[in-house]
């Protein structure tokens, strides 16, 4: 028997998570309302014997004639009111036509009760605790076993397989074994694997037996194999279930032909979703040319889309990316140096800088140059060698600045005077572009060289920045509001700009903060936001929930680049409803108020109304 | 009587064909509406084992023969579904054919039926010509309604399934006709009634 209001409900998150009992008991006690437009469905202070479930329409809640909120198709309401028996806190009046799913209360609250990850979702939602809701929603996806199945042993066997014939000696197999940097050798007779002998049988040998006796007398047979064509998962289970370190893997058809061997780590570093960004750092880390550089930095940024959309969180991801892009830069430097060296120029002391996202430590898909660089000496010399290093960079594929924001700039690559020159000017004449300037110079980091120079540029900073720099960066920041409305976000149909409205207004009004409180060495937003809070600037309410809603922005975003990515697109960052569930962007209306109401926060503490 | 206050019984029934004179019942879904609210919770689905039947047809409406053999015969439920349908008014796409079907059914255990009846389809041809509010389609099937509604399922449709969401439609014609200022029940039969006689046959 098929019910359509089941049907409905079992692909709305969180319903998804309830067993089929849980929905019979609630599509047993549940009718469908139709409300003209302008009808009260609850009103304020009254019981309801109801949740309810919007299906189509509009719903407002009022608090006498203000509009709080707005509920729309696949969101619900009442749910507060149902679990604590309490009365509606708010109207909910029908601003359209709408239909509404309407659950008995008491059926509600049975089903609430009998499921945690039920509740659970509820009451992240309630506390606004995105983080949990966000790992509730991946736990359900589960992104990790999906893949373990669908991958086929085929694609993780990377190296050519290692054989020898029966009447090798031992001896011969091992330094084969040694050669090779391998831990077993197949044993091959007539193209077919007749047994394996690893590191442990070697051992063996070493204690009791004869190096020059027969590799048959000590292998193990027969062998232990799976087919190509199987999935990982099956040679997985092979391999605990026999309590072996090695499975062979065949070919699938004819005669069985050796492939390769594969390990019980071989599978688990692959499946352990940030393995494949650490191998790529240790490689970059080992790297001594341009070229080798290249090659492994090739696929980092599907490597990174990958782990995006496994759910790595944005905080995990971005240290673990900026790692790699920090090793990088850093080999690249030292190669210029070196070749700089065996030409016979002296450098001056200097220190490489990264500054804006990168300055952050938040970049993370749309990687690209953002870098200055602050000398003692001939800039003459130094500029030569910033265009040297942007451009093995480019090369490499981290793509210059498109605002350019690099070090070959003559603008930006500078003494320590003249550097403190700039600050000094951009504090004293806030102009637009001066304010631009500041947003993206305020976040300096050091990657290379002379830390000096870099600490006594801050040092100047804190000291000569001035309230009105403060009051106008506040401004700035507080400028752009995201656009949410009496029907939710504004133009979500048509796409917003999460970047701009989100994730930039939490970035600018932290660093207005950081700035005041002379927090300047520390760059990265989520850091900031917890020195701020322990500072009590910022009280735990308030820190908490701006960093769930900046890593909620970030993944948001990451995720939308990643899908673009994958399919081989340049990623963007406007979201449209379309893109994402509706659960999802229940969420971001939510990040987007904490969004307008710390920006409200910024606007009281610096006295702005409207300008100046 | 307003229409807010009507009791209305959406129906919709599965048969092994459409010859009144030879063919028979095989599922009833049932789901009843007081006014404009559909009430899923007291939703009925039965299959009927009819008196003759054979495999052929059986295989058109996907119903396995092992399901209709345990089914109960429409005997032993017609009391149970008088309760349920009276005093109601019948709902349903093409009404007129499930109601003639439901007559004979009841005819048969000496029960007459006498409740007047909505066909959606006619109500949505009117609701168009009135209102204009929307495209009027030529295509007035279940399908194309549902899809004109936004009402459009991933599942396969049994016959509950389509009883619920017939409801959904006429739900929201209600719905229309109440913002009409049309909210007197007798009307709205009246309504129906005229259509039917003058009506040109369309294709279902």
């Amino acid at each position: 028997m098929i019910s359509p209001p089941k049907e409905y409900m079992r692909r709305i998150k969180p319903f998804s998570f309830l067993t089929e009992d849980e929905l019979n008991i609630l599509v047993e006690n549940l009718d469908v309302e139709a409300y003209e437009k302008g009808t009260a469905i609850v009103r304020k202070g009254k019981q309801s014997n109801y949740i309810f479930l919007v299906f189509s329409g509009v719903v407002g809640l009022y608090d006498d004639d203000t509009l709080i909120d707005t509920v729309s198709k696949g969101e619900i309401f009442g749910i507060l009111s149902a679990i604590t028996g309490n009365p509606f806190s708010l109207s909910a009046v029908a601003m359209d036509d709408t239909i509404c799913y309407r659950i008995k209360k008491e059926a509600f609250k049975k089903v609430f009760e009998s499921n945690p990850k039920f509740s659970a979702f509820f009451s992240t939602f309630i506390n606004r605790r995105f983080r949990s809701f966000t790992n509730l929603l991946k736990e359900t996806e589960g992104a990790f076993q999906e893949e373990i199945y669908l991958t086929r042993v085929k694609e993780i066997v990377s190296k050519e397989p290692v054989v020898c014939k029966p009447d090798t000696t031992v001896e011969e197999a091992a330094k084969v074994m040694l050669e090779r940097n391998v831990g077993s050798i197949v044993v091959v007779e007539n193209g077919r694997p007749i047994g394996i002998l690893t590191d442990h049988d070697l051992k063996k040998v070493l204690i009791s037996g004869d190096k020059a006796a027969k590799v048959t007398e000590f292998m193990n047979s027969p062998v232990i194999s799976v087919d190509e064509e199987q999935p990982v998962f099956e040679a997985y289970l092979t391999l605990i279930n026999k309590g072996i370190n090695y499975i062979v893997v065949v070919g699938d058809e004819g005669v069985k032909k050796v492939r390769g061997v594969i390990t019980s780590k071989d599978i688990l570093t692959q499946f352990e979703p940030s393995s494949s960004l650490i191998a790529l750092y240790r490689k970059i880390r080992k790297a001594n040319t341009i070229d080798e550089l290249k090659n492994h930095l090739v696929g980092i940024r599907k490597a990174v889309a990958g782990l995006a959309i496994k759910g790595v969180h944005f905080y995990e991801l971005s240290r673990m990316i900026t790692s790699v892009y920090d090793s990088t830069v850093v080999s690249v430097i030292k190669i210029v140096e070196e070749e700089f060296k065996q030409k016979g120029i002296d450098l001056p002391d200097y220190v490489w800088i990264h500054v804006g996202s990168s300055g952050r430590k938040e970049q993370i898909i749309a990687t690209d140059q953002d870098n200055c660089l602050i000398h003692d000496g001939d800039g003459e010399v130094m500029l030569e060698f910033a265009e040297r290093v942007n451009e093995v960079l480019d090369y490499i594929g981290i793509p210059k600045c498109t605002a350019n924001y690099m070090a070959s700039n003559p603008k930006w690559n500078l003494t320590l005077d003249e550097w403190k020159d700039n600050f000094d000017r951009w504090f004293d004449s806030l102009t637009g572009e001066n304010i631009r300037y500041l947003s993206v110079f305020l976040d300096l980091r050091p990657i290379y060289g002379d830390q000096k120079l870099y600490l006594a540029l801050i040092d100047h900073v804190k000291k000569s920045v001035t309230n009105q720099a403060i009051r106008f960066l506040a401004l700035d920041a507080t400028s752009i509001e995201p656009p949410i409305g009496f029907f939710g976000i504004k133009g979500l149909e048509k796409g917003l700009d999460i970047k701009l409205y989100g994730i930039y207004p939490i970035a600018n009004g932290v660093r207005v903060l950081a700035l005041d409180n002379k927090i300047l060495d520390t760059t990265n937003t989520k850091e900031r936001i917890e020195i701020l809070r322990d500072m009590g600037v910022l009280s735990e309410e308030r820190a908490r929930e701006i960093l769930e809603s900046y890593e909620f922005l970030q993944e948001l975003r990451l995720k939308h680049q990643s899908i673009s990515v994958s399919a081989g697109r340049e990623g963007d960052n406007v979201i449209r409803l379309d893109d994402i569930d509706r659960i999802h962007a229940y969420v971001l209306k939510e990040a987007l108020k904490i969004v307008s109401s710390f920006q409200n926060f910024i606007r009281g503490k610096y006295r702005i109304e409207g300008g100046f | 009587m307003n229409i807010r206050e009507a009791r209305f019984s959406v129906i919709d029934l599965e048969t092994t064909g459409l010859n009144l004179l030879k063919d028979e019942i095989l599922s009833i879904a049932i789901v009843p509406m007081r006014g404009t609210k559909i009430l899923a919770g007291e939703s009925y689905y039965t299959f009927v084992r009819p008196s003759n039947y054979d495999l052929k047809s059986m295989k058109i409406h996907g119903i396995d023969p092992k399901t209709i053999e345990n089914a109960p015969k429409f005997s032993e439920i017609a009391e149970e579904i008088r309760k349920k349908i009276d005093d109601t008014i019948v709902v349903g796409h093409a009404i007129e054919i499930d109601v003639d079907f439901l007559k004979k059914a009841f005819k048969a255990q000496g029960i007459e039926l006498k409740n007047k009846s909505i066909d959606i389809a006619l109500l949505e041809k009117w609701l168009c010509d009135r209102l204009g509010d929307r495209k009027c389609t030529t295509d007035l099937s279940l399908d194309s309604l549902i899809k004109d509604y936004n009402l459009s399922v991933r599942f396969r449709h049994d016959a509950l399934a389509d009883a619920f969401l017939t409801a959904q439609i006429f739900q929201i014609q209600l719905l229309k006709l109440l913002k009409y200022g049309l909210t007197s029940l007798e009307r709205v039969l009246s309504i129906i009634d005229s259509i039917k006689m003058t009506r040109i046959d369309f294709i279902f």
